[in-house]
Formats: structure tokens, sequence, C-alpha cells
């Protein structure tokens, strides 16, 4: 049986455009590697987490947020 | 068809000031200083990863808006000034897009998800 839906947390707050310079915000839909978190654990709506996926593009880019941490070579 | 834009600077932390200030000058004209023009400065802070020896850069985000014909020259002046070690200019997303979800829509989403569950309950 599948689990019941959670509420998108960016529907939930209203919230209209994923910012790519809150790293705040950004920094909880990424894992302790830096991948970026599937819907499926968030909860995000479509929309939003294709919204979120090219946010945490951009904000890697500009070295807002990391590409990969907690991985040493 | 002028646009309105947002473009995020990271200088090199090493810049003085005044030499930032002027940078972001220069740019801006060469857009012709947009009437609208809004400047935030971050100041500097710690790099996400090292950027070359470079652990620290000066962020500056900009908008403007500004017809399309003019980027390529700004965009190029950006690319070959060596303070600036990453740039990246979007497109203002505020105005793009769907206009946010009503109260009702809302509502009406919400019971769509709700029986989409029950239906797989059965």
């Amino acid at each position: 049986m599948r689990r019941p839906q959670k509420a998108c947390p960016f529907c939930e707050t209203r919230v209209h455009f994923v910012d790519y310079k809150d790293d705040r915000t950004l920094g909880r839909f990424i894992t302790d590697h830096g991948k970026i978190l599937p819907s499926r654990l968030s909860g995000t709506c479509s929309r939003h987490q294709r919204q979120l996926a090219t946010a945490i593009k951009r904000a890697r880019y500009l070295a807002i947020i990391p590409y990969t941490r907690g991985l040493q070579p | 068809m002028t646009r309105k834009y947002e473009a995020v600077y990271v200088f090199d932390s090493t810049l003085e000031d005044a030499a930032i200030t002027d940078k972001l000058g220069r740019f801006h004209g060469l857009l012709g200083n947009p009437g609208d023009l809004e400047v935030n400065h971050w100041g500097r802070r710690q790099l996400a990863y090292p950027i070359g020896r470079r652990e620290s850069g000066y962020y500056a985000v900009a908008k403007f808006t500004i017809d399309a014909t003019t980027l390529p020259e700004y965009e190029r002046a950006i690319k070959l000034d060596e303070g600036v070690v990453r740039h990246l200019i979007t497109l203002y997303e505020n105005e793009l897009g769907a206009p946010p979800m009503s109260e009702e829509e809302l509502a009406a989403a919400n019971r769509r998800r709700d029986q989409d569950d029950d239906e797989d309950e059965e």
C-alpha cells in the first residue's frame, strides 16, 4: 500500500519561485553528500521539484552550495 | 523587447571595495545605466568549494530591465574581466510562469490529492 502523499513544502508556504540565492532553503533539499533530494522523500510537487533542481544547479555554479560534500578523497 | 534580468557576480575577494564598485559601474554603464537598476551587495562570503586558490568571494546581485540586444556586449565585458570569478545572468523569474495559486485552487488541489490517496487504498 502506498503511503499518503506529503504536502509540498513550497506550496504550503506559497512560494511562487524557488530562489537559487537562498542557501538555507536549498540546503534542506540536498543530501549529506550534496545530491538533490528526490521528491519521493521531500514531498515536493513536480512543478516545484523542477524549479528546485534548476535552482540547486544554479546555486552550485555560483559556489553558494557545494557540488559534493562529506566525501573526502 | 525589454525584460527584467538578474545578474549575480562573484568577484575576487582580494579586490578592494572601491575597485568592485568601479567595475560594477563600468558593467552597468554598458547597459546604458537602466533606470530601475537595483544593486544588492552581499559582501564577502565563504565559497562552498574552492575556485582555483580562492576560498572566499565578494557577491553582488543586480536587477535591471533592458533590451536583450545590449546583453552580449555586457556579458563579453564580464567574461574578459579577470576580477570576476563567476557570474550568472538570468531572467528575473517573478515575471515568468503561472500566477500563484489562490486559496480555492490550493484547496481544490488538496482535495484532488486526498481523493487520489483514497483510491489507492481500495
